[in-house]
């Protein structure tokens, strides 16, 4: 359940980069596969973090982003079926840098000029 | 109308726990963030380290838990440093409460601090503490495809440990297809396979611990 202390940790985020004259409309984040975070269980976290604040009835869109890996021995990038499997498709060493789909990242906000 | 932004939604967490690895730095004590299952043996591998490195290391030790003292009150025995950290529901520890665990440590006097992170293979992961470096721990008893379960816990640990092997005659695991999982997922990651309870294989990690304590 880090589902609470992430979106707690966006809301406050998006408070810090929304203008005092906006209303805010909606929020889009990206979420990394590796990430094991449930998106309904954020979002109703969202919507309880902003239940009552100048934030209520923003809608949180969040983009999943699946694996993507670089090996270390040969550079050739690859898109894992099996994030249980990181073999490189070329070379056959097992050596991947996470390019993307790790980590929570805050990508826009969509708001209103009152 | 939109506003662009690209930023980390645990940023602040990652400055904290900058700030974290610059007081350990300045204190001179090396620190690993130790995660692993409920139940994989993560008090039990640290008493009997504690036991094993008295009068030759300083160790402190920060015990995270949803709730409850009993962790500390089991270290305490062993070890005068430590501090207790309830996260009072919370699956994971974050940067900010291991400051606070490490507020209470003489640090100037000691070598290493472990953090002895909340049972669970999945939410810790993710948060940076200020370690210096990380340790995953399985065991035997909950099975050899934990490993292809949490590919992330593979990914991001210095180290890798498989505990109570000295229950391997009496559950099944296929010790083989273990090794073979975490090869598929990284093949420069060490395991050490081990038993606190017999003390097997522990001599490598003491091995490991005392080395990094004395880099």
């Amino acid at each position: 359940m880090h589902e609470a202390a992430i979106t707690e940790a966006l809301v406050e985020q998006v408070r810090e980069f929304l203008p005092a004259s906006a209303t805010l409309t909606g929020v889009r984040i990206e979420v990394g596969e590796l990430e094991h975070l449930d998106p309904v269980v954020m979002r109703t976290v969202w919507e309880v973090a902003t239940a009552g604040t100048e934030l209520e009835g923003a809608a949180l869109t969040i983009e999943r982003v699946p694996l993507s890996v670089r090996c270390r021995r040969c550079g050739t990038e690859h898109a894992p079926e099996d994030p249980a499997i990181l073999l490189c498709p070329d070379c056959g060493a097992v050596a991947p840098e996470v390019l993307r789909g790790s980590g929570v990242v805050l990508r826009s906000l969509e708001v209103e000029e009152r | 109308m939109k506003i662009r932004v690209v930023e980390n939604v645990l940023k602040l967490n990652d400055e904290v726990a900058a700030l974290n690895r610059a007081r350990l730095a300045e204190a001179g004590v090396r620190c690993v963030n130790l995660i692993g299952s409920a139940g994989c043996g993560k008090t039990t591998l640290l008493l009997a380290t504690l036991s094993t490195l008295s009068g030759e290391l300083a160790i402190g030790v920060i015990a995270g838990d949803i709730a409850t003292t009993r962790d500390a009150e089991r270290i305490a025995r062993h070890c005068p440093e430590v501090v207790q950290v309830n996260t009072g529901g919370g699956c994971h520890l974050d940067a900010n409460q291991v400051r606070q665990g490490l507020a209470g440590l003489p640090l100037e006097d000691l070598d290493l601090v472990f953090i002895e992170n909340v049972g669970n293979l999945i939410c810790p992961v993710g948060f940076d503490l200020g370690q210096d470096a990380s340790v995953g721990a399985f065991s035997v008893p909950e099975g050899d495809d934990k490993p292809a379960k949490h590919p992330r816990v593979v990914l991001e640990s210095d180290l890798l440990l498989l505990s109570k092997t000295d229950l391997l005659p009496y559950v099944p695991f296929d010790l083989e297809g273990f090794r073979e999982s975490i090869r598929m997922l990284r093949e420069d990651v060490p395991l050490l396979e081990l038993s606190a309870a017999t003390g097997a294989g522990l001599a490598n990690w003491i091995r490991w611990v005392t080395e990094l304590a004395r880099t």
